[in-house]
């Protein structure tokens, strides 16, 4: 018994087939056509690795730099609304709300019919991180599924959670055939752009 | 009764575990100021989206002055020449 495992031992010890020579076996083909070798792709030098994390940081920088000046940037511009129709809205029962487009056909909204009757709408981007947020009918408010902040669906204020400032109203305006049209959507923060 | 007394090293082998400590904590600064822009950069789009607009001079500040460390570190900061330490002239 003893000598069978002394011999199974001996055996695979001396077969020098293991993954690694299976792994170059498989990719020789890629090898000669590409070139390059293991062993040294493998180690980082000090050096490398310093310029490494030298460049890292420099993309860091920009990439703050750029979305602070892209932010300002666009602050500083007054967007021009032209009125847009929102189909449907005149057929919204009170205590639900339907998502339509405004201003471009890229921002979508949303717009709120309240139990009293009253219609309110709102750009749907969550003032924390951008996400869409919700009519929440159980509780009557606006909710945002990614980090659980809610607005108050009349006037659009936070409620409860991360989101900084209140969502973005879009002033509404219902015409004499009982259409109602989005015409602007005012500015969301009351911070002036530097 | 036993004893601990160590056998002396060389000093320049001394000196050559000095100069990879050093070059070791460089590399951790180096990582760490990366970690801390990395952090900075997460604010500042958080800024940019809220419209926080007071917060983002200061958050690009700090991101160039982690930069100009980075710099620094990789540029000035770096181990005692071997020939001339603290400790005297070492080489041979």
């Amino acid at each position: 018994m003893s000598s069978n495992l002394n011999n199974t031992i001996e055996k695979v010890l001396a077969d020098d087939r293991s993954d690694e020579n299976d792994v170059r076996t498989a990719t020789a083909p890629h090898q000669r056509d590409f070139p390059y070798d293991r062993e040294e792709e493998a180690q980082v030098t000090r050096r490398e690795f310093c310029n490494f994390l030298g460049l890292t940081s420099a993309a860091l920088f920009v990439g703050a730099a750029g979305f602070a000046g892209k932010a300002i940037i666009d602050a500083r511009q007054t967007p021009q609304f032209s009125a847009s129709k929102i189909e449907g809205a005149e057929d919204l029962i009170p205590g639900s709300a339907l998502n339509f487009r405004y201003p471009t056909a890229k921002d979508s909204a949303i717009l709120i019919r309240t139990h009293d009757g009253e219609l309110h709408a709102f750009g749907q981007k969550c003032t924390h991180l951008a996400c869409p947020v919700y009519f929440e009918r159980a509780h009557q408010r606006l909710e945002c599924p990614c980090h659980d902040g809610a607005f108050d669906a009349k006037t659009g204020n936070v409620l409860y959670g991360p989101p900084p400032r209140p969502l973005d109203p879009i002033k509404l305006e219902i015409r004499a055939d009982g259409a109602v049209w989005a015409v602007a959507r005012e500015a969301g923060s009351s911070e002036d752009p530097i | 009764m036993q004893s601990h007394q160590s056998k002396a090293q060389p000093i320049h082998k001394l000196a050559g575990k000095g100069r990879t400590a050093v070059a070791q904590a460089r590399l951790i600064l180096l990582v760490m100021v990366n970690v801390a822009q990395l952090w900075i950069l997460a604010a500042t789009v958080e800024a940019a989206l809220a419209q926080q607009f007071s917060a983002l001079l200061p958050l690009v500040i700090a991101s160039g002055l982690c930069f100009v460390v980075t710099l620094t570190l990789i540029f000035w900061w770096r181990p005692a020449s071997r020939r001339f330490t603290s400790s005297g002239y070492i080489k041979r």
